[in-house]
């Protein structure tokens, strides 16, 4: 063999997937760990051959080219499409595990060569099930030819990692933050305590997941602008774990605080021109202005040409009433056929009535454009009746406003009052029915029509508005009408009315800014309480706490001295002070403890696996083909950041 | 007949590209896609000893700590409930904002905490 072969290692996690050379200080390749098949594009579809009729399997048999990773050009574009291999942290679809080592050694440049000729280190989940890495030895035996492999847990490569550095340490706690899942992983004397590791099933994706809901929900007019990708770039660059929780709520609640604090998101917004909503009350004047100018000029000039016309017309018939007066009788029979005109009356009465028409056109001057209408309104609104000083008067109107408000309220609170059972008014409105039904029921089984006098007074119909449940009846119309009117009168007279429902001074683009608060604080919350998004299960200090008291108190000491942080949710800010807070609280009143974090939090776990292939014992470590052709394909070997190997029970 | 037989071969081999460097394989038809659940069941049915960890065995304890309320629209702490539509407010504002909030909102705001009513 000679010199060791040069290690592919390729850190598998369920947000993104990072593969390059042992040999290399950072990955070759980084990409999300999904895949989208788009749909087939129409034009490649079957067409039939002229020449024979067949349909030409050329065109047709181009299959949709899969995209994996950063083949995807617009993520959010198939977000509904995207396919993953992982279910939660573990792998369960191997066809699409398939495609995305396609991908990897593609891009890794394996293309042209016969099998996969170098080793491979992968990560996997903690406490992989069995037949999870049967599949993937499977397919990396069979299907890829490798000579090797070495699995490993991700978060032990980046506590790896961690010590390479610095100097080894035996025990530690390791707290790795995931995408899907988060761990807390016991390490006493170097070694990995499988049994007491456990597991919080929330990671980054319910965080970003949550942030969407709360968002989409605040702003359903945004549905379609509030997308998973802004969503994920408010949670990565924005948010932050609070270190006392409770007590930054509250400051949220302050109006104050708020005010300071809010961050305000713009999301992409084209501003409507030229629409008749957005332009002001002087533009609209000015075009209506333009519009009635535009159709009086219209009007004009149908006038004149009607104008020549007539004068044209007149001068005929003119001619025709000279020919008459000299006598010249057979050419004006003629001329009158020709006219169409039956004797010398009608004449004399079509000429008259041009003349008049003439007369009148031409008299009337170029007519300009009537004062707008807006003028007559003004001039139309009503004033105070005579004998009544106007201030009285506005006054009179006002309580008037008022007491129509009550009514529209009252309204209101009995509509919703009787939509909710048990309530007195909805009580009210059953008793009514009832009874209206009963005395129906009787006149019926009298048999003849006894009058009981209802409908006499007209007030005796009001029994079916109060049992309406949606009163919007006539009566609320013509309420709504005279509000307008009293409020349009008020706001004419007095410049500092207000009517309650102003417009607020909001630009157009204001509208379509998302406000993110107190999110900031409240999605990754869920990592300490999951019960907020409706998990049951331990929140992350509950659970260290849990994991901690599954050891004698020396060992759970020698562990807290070494927490170690990593994964790609421990980079929230503040996560390292409240960590640092829950201990506090959890640990011995006085007792020792310390925080590490990892010093790429993304990287590490792929840097330290570089680190193992690296050293002299890696081959160790390896899984070779020669061990999966004997022990079957569940088998690995075991290394300092693999996991426990457990054979399948044999039945 | 012959050649579209031939086609249709084509298509079914097609389906996956062709790499040089990938020997012919293909999963055994059941265990291409197995969801969780089904792999749990399976490590049920193998009868494993009871002190072995599993991935399964893992899953973090349920929280014995009363969860703390908060409002469902500010997530604000939140002593009161609307009997109405069961949902948590921290203010008589967040009251009346709920007053106009449709159904499918208040039911999402539900269903995001979890809630499931009894009936």
């Amino acid at each position: 063999m000679g010199s060791p072969k040069r290690v592919l290692v390729i850190d598998n996690g369920s947000y993104e997937c990072r593969v390059g050379w042992n040999n290399t200080k950072e990955p070759a390749l980084r990409f999300r760990n999904v895949l989208t098949k788009p749909r087939k594009d129409r034009k490649k579809e079957a067409i039939p051959d002229t020449t024979d009729g067949a349909p030409t399997p050329v065109a047709a048999e181009v299959p949709a080219e899969i995209q994996v990773g950063n083949d995807i050009t617009n993520i959010e574009a198939v977000r509904a499409h995207l396919k993953s291999p992982f279910e939660r942290n573990i792998i369960t679809n191997w066809n699409h595990q398939e495609q995305i080592f396609d991908y990897i050694f593609t891009k890794m440049g394996f293309e042209g060569e016969q099998s996969i000729a170098n080793p491979i280190v992968l990560t996997e989940a903690l406490a992989n099930p069995n037949f999870c890495r049967q599949n993937m030895s499977e397919l990396l035996f069979e299907c890829y030819g490798i000579p090797a492999v070495s699995y490993g847990i991700d978060a032990l490569y980046s506590w790896e990692h961690y010590q390479n550095r610095r100097k080894k340490v035996s025990d530690a706690l390791i707290i790795s933050l995931g995408y899907s899942t988060t761990h807390v992983i016991p390490v006493l004397n170097g070694k990995l305590q499988l049994q007491h590791v456990r597991r919080l099933n929330v990671g980054g994706y319910h965080i970003i997941t949550y942030l969407l809901c709360l968002m989409q929900m605040k702003y359903p007019v945004h549905l379609n602008a509030i997308s998973i990708s802004r969503m994920e770039k408010l949670v990565h660059e924005h948010c932050h774990i609070a270190v006392d929780y409770r007590e930054e709520l509250l400051k949220w609640g302050q109006m104050d605080y708020y005010e300071e604090h809010i961050m305000k998101i713009q999301l992409p917004y084209n501003p409507v021109t030229a629409t008749n909503a957005l332009l002001t009350a002087e533009q609209k004047l000015e075009k209506r202005r333009e519009l009635a100018m535009r159709l009086l000029e219209i009007k004009n000039r149908r006038e004149g040409e009607k104008l020549l016309e007539d004068e044209q017309q007149l001068f005929v018939y003119n001619k025709l009433r000279q020919l008459y007066e000299q006598d010249k009788l057979q050419k004006f029979e003629l001329a009158l056929a020709q006219q169409q005109i039956g004797n010398l009356d009608e004449l004399d009465s079509l000429i008259s009535t041009i003349s008049n028409r003439i007369k009148r056109i031409k008299e009337r001057p170029l007519s300009s454009p009537k004062p707008s209408k807006q003028q007559e309104k003004i001039d139309k609104m009503p004033k105070a009746p005579e004998g009544v000083s106007q201030a009285d008067w506005l006054a009179e109107l006002q309580s008037k406003r008022e007491q129509l408000l009550q009514r529209k309220q009252t309204r209101q609170q009995q509509r919703q009052e009787q939509g909710k059972r048990h309530t007195h008014a909805a009580q009210e409105r059953m008793r009514i029915i009832s009874t209206l039904a009963r005395s129906e029921k009787r006149r019926k089984a009298n048999g003849e029509e006894e009058d009981d006098g209802f409908g006499m007074n007209d007030n005796d119909w009001d029994v079916y508005k109060r049992i309406n449940r949606y009163n919007d009846d006539s009566d609320s119309d013509a309420d709504n009408e005279q509000l307008l009117e009293f409020e349009k009168i008020l706001s004419h007279y007095d410049v500092n009315f207000d009517d309650g429902n102003a417009v607020q001074t909001q630009s157009a683009a204001e509208n379509y800014q998302l406000h993110f608060g107190v999110e900031d604080i409240r999605v990754p919350e869920i990592l300490f309480q999951p019960s907020m998004i409706g998990s049951p299960e331990a929140g992350l200090a509950e659970l260290i706490a849990f994991v901690l008291k599954l050891f004698t108190a020396q060992e759970q000491q020698r562990m807290v001295e070494h927490v170690y942080l990593t994964g790609g949710c421990a980079q929230f800010r503040g996560l390292k002070e409240r960590l640092a807070r829950e201990f506090l609280e959890m640990r011995p009143f006085q007792s020792k403890f310390s925080i590490y974090e990892s010093d790429d939090h993304t990287l590490s776990a792929w840097l330290g696996a570089c680190v193992q292939a690296s050293q002299p014992n890696f081959g160790q470590t390896l899984t070779t083909r020669k061990d999966y052709q004997e022990h079957g394909s569940e088998y690995f070997r075991e290394h300092r950041a693999s996991n426990l190997f457990y054979p399948t029970p044999k039945d | 007949m012959l050649s579209s037989y031939l086609s249709s071969m084509d298509t079914k081999s097609s389906q996956k590209t062709r790499r040089s460097f990938k020997k012919p394989f293909i999963f055994a038809k059941n265990c291409v896609y197995r969801p969780m659940r089904q792999i749990s069941n399976m490590e049920r049915n193998q009868k494993l000893p009871v002190d072995r960890p599993t991935y399964f065995t893992l899953n973090a304890p349920p929280s014995l700590v009363p969860a703390k309320k908060y409002s469902d629209i500010s997530g604000l702490p939140a002593p009161y409930m609307d009997p109405h539509t069961k949902l948590r407010f921290a203010n008589a504002e967040e009251y009346a904002s709920m007053q106009h909030m449709p159904s499918d909102i208040i039911n999402r705001y539900l269903s995001v905490r979890g809630y499931t009513s009894a009936v």
